[in-house]
């Protein structure tokens, strides 16, 4: 009969022992040739307080050597490393993991709850097969979600092993010079939150700084807003290049939908998609805003604007837009100008050059998809209410309007009115907002 | 205290030319015995007298193989009075340990790894710019 408490085995608690730790890239080193030393119950884990295989080893050339702080039971539960305890996946603080997965993980933490905790996590890691994660991960670990797929490390951070701040060098006092291993630097502001870190804190992801921080950025990153006008279902794609063409796009974006438009414009590098329905427009933005990359160029999602606003003309193309009432006295049958000149009073751009075929001859918006429908025939003033999305063209000075054309409202105080262009003060910008109010 | 001479023989000849400069040397490494430890680190302690132990033996080298400047007689009675290290000196005879430091800096037992010291490293193998420190002797590399 057993009676020392060391031949009793019954319900005891297990000493861990293994014969490889469980690390991340970073905490490993550049060096794929590794040497480490195995000490069998070396230390006691630093969450569970059991004893532990210890590893220990130099992660590369001027670097400080690491060990394993915690146990192999604590980092499967967790699915972390042993060594710096962040996400073995995704390399991120456990409360950003668990934050961004949605777990309610709660541990025990007093002794004897941990204990029994520890047991029963044990028994379901023998039972798995130990490649799926065991407790509040199982299951969740597939289901990546779009916060931690941007926060997360994709390359190892080889920084964070670098040896300690000399302490003696911070007070002054190291007389090692050259030889001293450890880092003669400026050490980072006590003040900083994020020098008080703690172990068992960041192993159970709760008031870990880095993690505030790291939710922080989260916050303040880049969104895309979906307007509130559900008609609106075209994507605006910028910083094209010339290596992006249609057909790339194409190939990108049919996977998200059936594709009703592709317009690039090339000169301003930029290309509108124009989907059938909204929803795969939204899936379209929502999986490639700020992640696309074609060809290697980083391309720019924004939402298209909706037909209304484009009917609402913005102030560069406003003063082309509006129907002006030509000075009189001049003689009425002048030539008509060039058509690149018609509009583009001071050659600035936003006219088509002079060797293309000819468009439209009100410029098209620089942004915005163009509009649909052919133009009207020139000189023709439109019957009706001008179709959505399609601008006036204004009458050529040789055809002189009587009154606005319909959808117009007058102004100037009438047609009687005279008009020079010099005397419109929104003319060079002086006035923003435009003529139109 | 003088050190104890073992045998009551006389010393050979020449014994008084290399005399002075033992002497002098059992003098500073009394004054190293008796150095106080603070401000020191734990590793730091050992290093002079690992120091002045190996420049002892390097001047009885020197004397006898390098300079032939005393005769075997009296090379083989400063060995047997232990006032040069035999094994030390042993190892200086050897290609590649010329300029051997210490024994511990070569016994691979000690390690984890059974490797030698790092000042066992050569200087041309070692990353540029490191600056090495044996932890043993305070050796800053003694292979080339």
């Amino acid at each position: 009969m057993a009676t020392s408490k060391g031949a009793n085995t019954y319900n005891r608690q297990n000493w861990e022992d293994s014969e490889f730790p469980i690390l991340c890239q970073t905490c490993l080193g550049d060096n794929p040739y590794i040497r480490m030393t195995k000490e069998k119950y070396g230390k006691e884990c630093k969450t569970c307080a059991r004893p532990f295989t210890v590893f220990r080893w130099c992660p590369g050339a001027r670097m400080r050597f690491k060990k394993t702080e915690v146990c192999q039971t604590c980092s499967k539960l967790r699915n972390v490393c042993q060594t710096c305890l962040l996400d073995l996946e995704y390399g991120l603080p456990v409360q950003v993991r668990d934050q961004a997965l949605k777990l309610q993980e709660s541990m025990p933490k007093s002794d004897v709850n941990k204990e029994y905790y520890t047991q029963n996590m044990e028994r379901e890691i023998a039972n798995s097969d130990g490649i799926s994660p065991v407790g509040a991960l199982a299951g969740k670990a597939q289901a990546p979600s779009d916060m931690l797929l941007k926060l997360a490390r994709t390359t190892p951070y080889y920084k964070r092993n670098r040896p300690h701040i000399c302490s003696f060098w911070v007070k002054g006092e190291c007389k090692r010079g050259e030889e001293c291993p450890y880092r003669h630097e400026k050490p980072t502001d006590p003040d900083d939150p994020l020098a008080d870190q703690n172990i068992k804190d960041r192993f159970y992801g709760i008031n870990d700084p880095v993690a505030e921080k790291l939710l922080g950025r989260y916050n303040s990153m880049p969104k895309l807003e979906t307007p509130e006008d559900k008609s609106v279902t075209t994507l605006y794609v910028g910083n094209l290049g010339d290596k992006v063409g249609e057909k790339e796009l194409r190939d990108h974006f049919y996977q998200f939908g059936e594709i009703r438009s592709v317009n690039v414009v090339s000169k301003q590098q930029c290309a509108f998609v124009q989907f059938t329905i909204r929803a795969s427009a939204e899936a379209a933005s929502e999986k490639s805003f700020n992640k696309l990359i074609i060809n290697g160029r980083r391309l720019n999602i924004k939402w298209g604007r909706s037909q209304g606003q484009q009917l609402a003309p913005r102030p560069q193309t406003s003063e082309s837009d509006v129907p002006l009432e030509p000075v009189p006295g001049l003689p009425g049958a002048l030539p008509m100008p060039p058509e690149e000149l018609s509009n583009n009073y001071f050659n600035l751009g936003g006219g088509p050059p002079p060797n293309m075929p000819p468009m439209p001859p009100r410029g098209m918006p620089p942004r915005g998809p163009p509009p649909m429908g052919p133009p009207p025939p020139f000189g023709m003033p439109p019957r009706g209410p001008p179709p959505p999305g399609m601008r006036l063209p204004p009458p050529p000075p040789g055809v002189m309007p009587m009154r606005p054309p319909p959808g117009m409202p007058p102004r100037h105080g009438g047609p009687g009115m005279m008009h020079y262009p010099s005397q419109d003060p929104t003319r060079m910008g002086a006035v923003p907002g435009g003529s139109k109010n | 205290m003088p050190k104890v001479r073992r045998s009551r023989k006389p010393p050979p000849d020449g014994w008084e030319l290399i005399e002075p400069t033992i002497d002098e040397l059992d003098q500073k490494m009394r004054e190293a015995e008796t150095e106080p430890h603070e401000g020191k680190r734990k590793v730091e302690g050992l290093w002079p007298i690992f120091r002045l132990h190996h420049q002892k033996s390097r001047y009885i080298f020197d004397l006898f193989y390098r300079r032939k400047a005393i005769s075997r007689e009296l090379y083989e009675y400063v060995l047997k009075e232990n006032i040069a290290d035999k094994n030390l000196i042993a190892k200086w005879k050897k290609q590649g340990y010329e300029n051997l430091c210490c024994l511990r800096c070569i016994q691979t037992r000690d390690t984890n790894f059974s490797t030698n010291c790092i000042c066992r490293v050569p200087k041309a193998k070692l990353e540029t710019g490191k600056i090495v420190e044996c932890i043993h002797c305070g050796c800053r590399g003694c292979s080339g």
